[in-house]
């Protein structure tokens, strides 16, 4: 393992009675970035987390956190890593200030970033409401404030934009991103391949148990090619054609199999055609996933 | 100190403690107008003229039930709050940690006792009105009998709170570990009046022991424990508690929830 590598797991094997929710899964994690773990309902990304932290013991693998071994070293993993994985776990009488000092206390670190964090996670004006108060983006966003008290090197966060809406979905994105930016590590599941492409930097996909894919998001969305908007497409196609470009009608334009823009242009231009807009045209994080799993429902 | 705190501002702040205290309290209240004003007025064909406590005994009467049959506090509010806990990953992670799990659950079991005991004393307060108001008799009970109580509600709270948490952290099932524990009373009160060796082990008997309800009282015979000496009783119900930590700290051990 790598000084790099923040995660790296092996050969991980679990069975819930007769269920095999991972099947020999391999991944690594890259440290100080945002990582997505993706896979459809039911691919065994909850399973993997709770297996990160050591709250299911996994039939065979290994796992290595933060360069410690799961379950051996987890006592020092735990103070190094925050987590929320299903239900947070707040109180729901008490404010989010007193929720926090919960926290600490139970998990066994200080209440002196209790303030900072508040602030952090933008909920220092409503510090003193009680938890049922706030809205779910709210929750959301104290529930990460609790996971960093002890500040971790690593976040593991399970689908943590669920339910929220756009302008919280934005708020939590751009903590992360500012974790990251400090040199955190964030590993962020979702079965919302819209959250993850907006989000992340690495990707791991899973399906049935077993690593599909993982790399960087530029890398594994690659280039899907260029994408030109003309008033003549058909005409456009045929000069394409001929230039030796190959091409398709997508999105009110024409999509070229060609990242070579200027060539693009020089072979339309040759046959009179201008056209009012070029432009990189990106595989979306759905097409890719579709293409490589052949899932339908993600 | 600090998970002392923690674990008390969670329990105080939940409905479920001042939603039973009131549950308790109407018990107690209902029980001690059946008691004193309903049954001796009914005719005897419909159950009316049994025995009915007087004071000062029914004071110590009263109390020694509360113990007995409000062990579902105790259980109840060990298996809801450490259950809830074991559902949410980050307490989960807290609590199957090696490190500081001696403190997790000794100040569990400290403040759930605690409240159990607050509990304990409360319905023994309301059962105490009932009966200074409605009891036939006089006099109440000398100050070393009502300080008796004290030690006593908190052994009886004790085991069964522990029993409660070992329960619920072997199960990780607040349904099933309530089930456990609702089985446990059952059988153990249902065995121990009928096994003699049994009887010497048992968590009720002990409830009831601990009161020294032995002797020539007129329901020494119906309540197991009625000959347990309270040595004995203590003994009891220290190793019930015993046996919940250990199995508390055992099945937290197990991580596959």
């Amino acid at each position: 393992m790598t000084a790099a590598t923040a995660i790296r797991v092996r050969g991980l094997s679990k069975t819930y009675k007769k269920t095999e929710a991972l099947r020999g899964l391999d991944f690594d994690i890259p440290a100080g970035q945002i990582t997505g773990f993706l896979g459809p309902n039911g691919a065994g990304k909850t399973t993997t987390f709770r297996a990160l932290m050591g709250l299911t013991r996994p039939e065979g693998g290994d796992i290595e956190v933060m360069g410690l071994r799961v379950p051996g070293e987890l006592n020092s993993i735990t103070k190094r890593v925050g987590c929320i994985i299903e239900e947070p776990g707040l109180i729901k009488a008490h404010s989010g200030r007193v929720n926090l000092r919960i926290a600490a206390d139970t998990l066994g670190f200080g209440h002196d970033r209790i303030d900072e964090l508040l602030e952090f996670v933008g909920l220092t004006q409503d510090a003193g409401r009680r938890a049922d108060e706030y809205s779910k983006g709210m929750r959301q966003r104290l529930a990460l404030a609790a996971a960093m008290l002890g500040d971790p090197d690593l976040l593991l966060l399970d689908e943590p934009l669920d339910g929220l809406d756009p302008a919280g979905q934005h708020a939590f994105r751009a903590r992360l991103r500012a974790l990251a930016d400090e040199g955190k590590t964030v590993v962020v599941s979702s079965h919302d391949l819209t959250d993850i492409e907006a989000l992340a930097d690495y990707v791991v996909v899973i399906d049935l148990g077993r690593l599909v894919s993982q790399g960087p998001l530029e890398e594994l969305l690659g280039s899907g090619g260029t994408h030109v908007v003309v008033d003549e497409g058909q005409r456009s196609r045929d000069a394409l054609s001929k230039a030796g470009f190959e091409s398709r009608f997508e999105a009110g334009g024409v999509v070229v199999d060609s990242v070579d823009g200027s060539a693009i242009v020089k072979a339309l231009a040759a046959h009179g055609i201008y056209p009012s807009e070029v432009r990189p045209s990106r595989n979306s994080l759905e097409s890719v996933f579709l293409g490589i799993t052949g899932e339908g429902d993600v | 100190m600090s998970l002392l705190h923690a674990e008390y501002l969670k329990v105080t702040r939940r409905k479920l403690f001042p939603t039973m205290l009131a549950l308790l309290g109407f018990l107690m209240a209902f029980v001690g107008v059946l008691f004193y004003v309903i049954l001796p007025a009914l005719p005897e064909s419909q159950g009316g003229g049994g025995l009915v406590p007087q004071r000062p005994g029914a004071f110590i009467f009263g109390a020694q039930q509360v113990a007995g049959q409000a062990w579902w506090f105790a259980v109840i509010l060990a298996t809801a709050v450490l259950g809830g806990e074991m559902a949410s990953t980050v307490w989960a992670t807290s609590l199957t940690r090696d490190s500081r799990k001696v403190g997790h659950i000794g100040s569990r079991f400290l403040v759930f006792t605690v409240a159990s005991w607050l509990a304990f004393l409360a319905g023994t307060a309301v059962w105490a009105a009932i009966t200074w108001v409605f009891a036939e008799g006089s006099g109440s009970p000398e100050l070393s009998e009502w300080l008796g109580l004290l030690w006593k509600f908190i052994l009886i709270s004790g085991a069964w709170t522990s029993v409660g948490l070992g329960a619920v952290a072997m199960t990780r099932s607040i349904a099933l570990a309530m089930g456990i524990a609702l089985g446990v009373s059952f059988v153990d009160s249902i065995v121990a009046p009928f096994v003699d060796l049994y009887e010497q082990i048992s968590l009720t008997a002990a409830s009831n022991g601990i009161f020294d309800v032995g002797g020539d009282g007129p329901f020494s015979s119906l309540i197991p424990g009625g000959d347990m000496s309270t040595t004995q009783a203590i003994s009891v119900l220290a190793g019930w508690a015993a046996v919940g930590l250990v199995l508390t700290w055992w099945g937290l051990q197990r991580r596959d929830a």
